[in-house]
């Protein structure tokens, strides 16, 4: 199962190259996007089908569900999204490159996750930058040349520091030659801590960069809001989710070894940044995609401070992962829709949308109230187990700063959504709007919908199945 | 031998903050790519053919030829001469690279030369190299010069591992792809596309986005 998922996408990149026909390029991606679905649902009833260098373990298998839910989501909407292009301005071979990007894009986060070899994550790593800037790219506008260079460099520099950061880690290790998580988590006991320490810096450091997290976190707001917004969805609820996923071994590794406490400090220290950021800039707003970028920044931190106070928070955590990729890529796809829509990624330029388009409005809407935590959104669950930890562990100033950053992005958010959801449209704008919602499919709506069904539904009911997996995650931290 | 390679390395580093030319600058980056070959050759007896074959298109060809090369392209294409207006003069962009390099050597001297696995001399040119590399990074106004000092920075990443390549010489087989990867997208795609759109290839071009 692992081979498949891992080799479709590149013989499906070959038959692309080869023949050459629009309708076949869709019918690749559709057909990836159900195989990787399947083959993740196999490997979850049977987990022993590994290989030296990947594998479904505790840990990684709710970050493969998830990958795989949300591509499969993003793919139904994406097959609406593509004839919404202006094909006058965009050539066959570059709508082509955009399905064969889109595949590499999947596969190297496969990878990423499903690797168990700390080599082989940064090698996965690097290649999604490598194939998401191209897609970060595609509208080939100035700003989203900007937004790729920012993308690349910002990102390659980290990616270097990672690297740095695994060879301090190999310094550490003594006398094991291995980049192996199991073997790596079994000697972690007799690791140098200082060579250790330091080498956690640079990796946090370098994986926080691909992570989103602050002070590292500046391509992020660029990149998603230029991305086409079936990328933003896969940028914000899977790429993110990847690079912290080898936070989360690393973290293993450092509480293995004895050196928690450092760790923890570490990532408080970058979590709480995350949302200082993310409170300073969404106050003031001006680019609706930005703020949702924002909005991941602050979701990143969050995963961050859960990962550091440990416990039950280790299960907010999980619950937040989840909850957050399936509400944010709503959020990005229906703001796919309202560009279509409004032409427009200025706040100022967007109002009425309810009156516009009753189903991307309410879509608009629930996926707000959804990212913000609104019961029974899962996120409620999850960011109150949170701070139920916080004060039981008596990190009392950590729990009102928490809660004040929290409250200044709702308003931020609150602010945004409301004024670009009510309001009146002038009868030209109107024309113009009910003219490109022709171009909004079906498939541009259903998505999004399945999403924050399930977003609301766990937050009063989790399946048995899940719950399982969820708990034995907590063996991967 | 090898530490006499690895002292030239880091005093390409000193000439490098110090000139704005943006041949110089290319010159430097090939005399670097074969003073890793050569600082190779001298870990070759332990390594396997493999390893050789793959150490050797790494420095030799990649970073020697290929990479020069297309930065020479793209420089030429972009009419990129020099790099006139960093933020700093180039007579403190000296001091501070030699103290970098000086305080990086003798830390390294003391407190890394205790732990066996590891070349302190490698150790301390490395870590000197990226620092000063990243810091040049910062003061730069062409992109062309951003990736130059990128590279460098490669450079200094590429003998951190070799300083523990013979423990685990998968880790400079990684440090090749970092490489590729950078000659695939910053300079191919981005650098071109860049210049296409904008009148020239400043920095501050780019950074109209913001909130």
């Amino acid at each position: 199962m692992i081979n498949t998922i891992l080799i479709f996408p590149i013989i499906a990149c070959i038959l692309i190259l080869l023949i050459k026909n629009k309708k076949f390029d869709m019918f690749m991606i559709n057909t990836y996007a159900v195989v990787h679905f399947v083959a993740t649902i196999m490997l979850a009833i049977n987990k022993n089908c590994g290989t030296r260098y990947f594998a479904v373990d505790n840990t990684n298998l709710i970050f493969l569900i998830v990958l795989s839910f949300i591509f499969l989501m993003t793919v139904i909407y994406n097959n609406g999204y593509v004839k919404t292009f202006n094909y006058n301005n965009y050539s066959d071979s570059r709508i082509r490159n955009y399905t064969l990007m889109i595949l590499i894009f999947v596969l190297s986060m496969t990878g990423t996750i499903l690797s168990v070899d700390l080599g082989i994550s940064w090698v996965f790593i690097e290649a999604t930058t490598l194939s998401s800037a191209y897609l970060i790219y595609f509208n080939k506008t100035k700003h989203s040349i900007e937004a790729a260079w920012k993308y690349v460099f910002i990102c390659s520099i980290g990616i270097s520091l990672a690297f740095v950061g695994i060879i301090l880690l190999n310094i550490s290790t003594g006398n094991i030659n291995s980049l192996n998580f199991s073997e790596l988590y079994a000697n972690a006991g007799s690791f140098n801590h200082s060579w250790l320490k330091l080498s956690f810096v640079f990796m946090l450091f370098g994986f926080g960069a691909k992570m989103g997290l602050a002070p590292v976190h500046f391509w992020l707001p660029d990149a998603h809001s230029e991305a086409p917004s079936p990328i933003s969805a896969l940028l914000s609820a899977t790429l993110l989710n990847s690079a912290f996923l080898v936070i989360v071994r690393i973290f293993k590794i450092m509480t293995l070894a004895g050196c928690t406490n450092y760790a923890r400090i570490m990532l408080l220290v970058m979590g709480f940044l995350s949302l200082f950021v993310t409170a300073v800039f969404v106050y003031h707003i001006k680019n609706y995609k930005r703020m949702l970028a924002y909005s991941s920044i602050e979701n990143m931190g969050i995963l961050t401070i859960g990962t550091a106070l440990g416990g039950v928070a280790y299960y907010a955590v999980i619950l937040h992962l989840i909850g957050h990729s399936l509400a944010k890529s709503s959020f990005f796809l229906t703001s796919g829709n309202v560009l279509e829509l409004f032409e427009s990624k200025r706040v100022k330029s967007v109002n009425g949308l309810m009156s516009a388009d009753k189903k991307t409005g309410w879509l608009w809407n629930l996926s707000f109230l959804a990212i913000c935590a609104f019961p029974t959104s899962v996120l409620f669950v999850s960011e109150f187990l949170m701070i139920k930890t916080m004060i039981l562990q008596k990190h009392y100033v950590l729990c009102v700063l928490f809660v004040l950053l929290l409250t200044i992005i709702l308003y931020g958010l609150a602010k945004v959504v409301l004024k670009m959801s009510y309001g009146k449209l002038s009868n030209d704008k109107k024309q113009e709007v009910l003219e490109n919602k022709k171009k909004i499919t079906f498939t541009m709506y259903v998505p999004q919908f399945i999403m924050l069904i399930f977003v609301f539904t766990l937050g009063f009911y989790v399946p048995d199945f899940l719950n399982n997996i969820i708990n034995t995650v907590f063996t991967g931290f | 031998m090898v530490n006499a390679f690895i002292i030239l390395f880091g005093l390409t580093m000193l000439y490098i903050s110090t000139t704005s030319r943006i041949i110089s600058h290319i010159r430097l980056l090939i005399i670097q790519g074969v003073l890793l070959f050569l600082i190779c050759c001298s870990g070759m007896k332990d390594m396997s053919i493999l390893n050789i074959a793959f150490l050797v298109v790494e420095t030799l060809i990649v970073k020697s030829i290929v990479i020069p090369a297309f930065l020479y392209k793209v420089s030429k294409k972009t009419h990129s001469d020099r790099d006139a207006a960093a933020n700093i003069p180039h007579f403190y962009c000296l001091v501070v690279s030699t103290v970098i390099l000086l305080v990086c050597m003798l830390l390294s001297q003391y407190y890394v030369s205790s732990i066996k696995l590891i070349s302190h001399l490698f150790f301390g040119v490395s870590v000197a190299t990226i620092i000063i590399s990243l810091w040049l990074i910062t003061i730069k106004h062409k992109i062309i010069s951003n990736v130059i000092e990128f590279i460098t920075m490669e450079n200094g990443i590429f003998l951190l591992s070799l300083s523990v390549a013979k423990e685990m010489p998968i880790l400079v087989n990684l440090g090749v792809l970092l490489d590729v990867f950078i000659a695939v997208y910053i300079l191919g795609l981005f650098v071109n596309e860049i210049n296409n759109e904008f009148q020239d290839l400043e920095v501050s071009n780019l950074s109209e986005y913001n909130d």
